[in-house]
């Protein structure tokens, strides 16, 4: 019985002295980490809509609840204090995991100006490489007014976006985020400007 | 006791992957880029160093029946420091390898060098071991990520060798992961009984 209080103390000890440890690398590094999210997010927002004066989160008065689940988050493009471009950060499910996509379109010309995959667990060498330019710039400049469909081969129509090779199913994922993102753009910031 | 030879039976004789055949999740599963190989070797260089420093020191006070528990605490502490540390540090890293850091936890050769080498040898010994450990781990991780990458995606270090259409997708899946340690394997047990290594 003394041996269990002995060898119970002994452990409790070692653990509070590596949580001890632990806390205090946490409180080294929590900051570094959240400056580090927050600066890719600004970093995402400037090439996914480059020349904005800022960008502000405006989710509470555009996604309503009836939005789709997909889209999580609305951000304004402010430049020269009007509305310009928006933003949306979208979640669409993949071959593994959920894709996070940041979408960027502009209001004036009513096109997408990029999009960006932020994180994604895909295959290794094949799903993943919608994390690239190459595939991500497929999206660039494409009109925001109709569907967006995937093609295995080179695409002929405008509203095409060629599949990443042996990754049909990653490239529908983000092609379907970008889409709820691309029909709220067009309910919100393009309908309600023509009517 | 010669500090040489403790440093160099980690790369050769006692290679943790290839003559211990320890370690092979991880070797299997984040070896598809050759970047990937080089910090999973550094973070888990790092966690062993660190458990082989505080296991040898404490080696006197930890009761053997309450060993193991101790081990494990001292290595998921380490482990989840350098988590935190690469995710404010390398963040690029950290991505790639995702889930695979928290598993170092879980890693047989750190908690097999604790309970073979670091708690029966004072501190000196126990870095030269993590080290040659660490060193040993991290080249042939990156032996299987050469071939991986390069037959796989056709690049190494991102730097693109071969031409498109060329490299087999199969290499970076999770077969080419087997077929890659298999064939290593058996070279290199051909050679060790070749030169008798």
């Amino acid at each position: 019985m003394a041996d269990i209080i002995k060898l119970g103390l002994f452990l409790m000890l070692v653990a509070a002295v590596a949580g001890l440890g632990v806390g205090y690398v946490n409180n080294v590094a929590s900051p570094l980490i959240e400056k580090q999210i927050l600066k890719e997010k600004i970093d995402s927002f400037k090439e996914v809509y480059p020349g904005a004066d800022k960008v502000e989160n405006e989710s509470a008065a555009y996604l309503k609840s009836d939005a789709d689940p997909a889209l999580k988050e609305i951000n304004i493009a402010y430049k020269n204090g009007k509305q310009s471009g928006v933003l949306y950060l979208v979640q669409s499910k993949g071959y593994s995991g959920l894709i996070t996509i940041l979408a960027g379109f502009d209001i004036s010309t009513h096109k997408i100006t990029a999009i960006k995959v932020l994180s994604q667990s895909e295959t290794p060498g094949l799903g993943d490489k919608a994390k690239e330019p190459k595939f991500q710039d497929r999206y660039r400049g494409k009109n925001a007014a109709t569907a967006l469909e995937v093609v295995k081969t080179e695409p002929l129509k405008e509203h095409q976006i060629q599949a990443i090779t042996a990754s049909t199913i990653t490239s529908k994922a983000v092609t379907k985020g970008v889409n709820a993102a691309r029909e709220h753009f067009g309910r919100t910031f393009v309908d309600a400007k023509t009517n | 006791m010669n500090l040489m030879q403790e440093f160099t039976k980690g790369i050769i004789k006692e290679n943790p992957l290839f003559r211990l055949m320890l370690g092979t999740c991880p070797a299997l599963a984040i070896t598809t880029s050759v970047e990937n190989g080089l910090g999973m070797g550094a973070a888990f260089t790092g966690v062993l160093l660190a458990s082989n420093i505080v296991i040898s020191l404490m080696r006197s006070i930890i009761p053997a029946s309450v060993r193991i528990p101790a081990y494990v605490v001292i290595i998921a502490s380490f482990v989840t420091m350098t988590d935190q540390l690469m995710h404010a540090f390398t963040p690029g890293v950290y991505k790639s390898l995702g889930i695979f850091i928290p598993l170092i936890v879980v890693n047989c050769i750190i908690l097999g060098r604790a309970e073979a080498f670091a708690s029966r040898n004072s501190v000196v010994p126990s870095i030269v071991d993590a080290l040659g450990m660490g060193l040993g781990f991290t080249i042939a991780l990156v032996m299987v990520c050469t071939f991986r990458e390069v037959l796989g995606s056709g690049t190494f270090l991102g730097i693109q060798l071969l031409p498109e259409g060329i490299p087999a997708i199969l290499m970076i899946l999770p077969p080419g992961g087997f077929i890659t340690l298999g064939c290593l394997l058996g070279f290199l047990n051909k050679m060790q009984k070749k030169y008798a290594l």
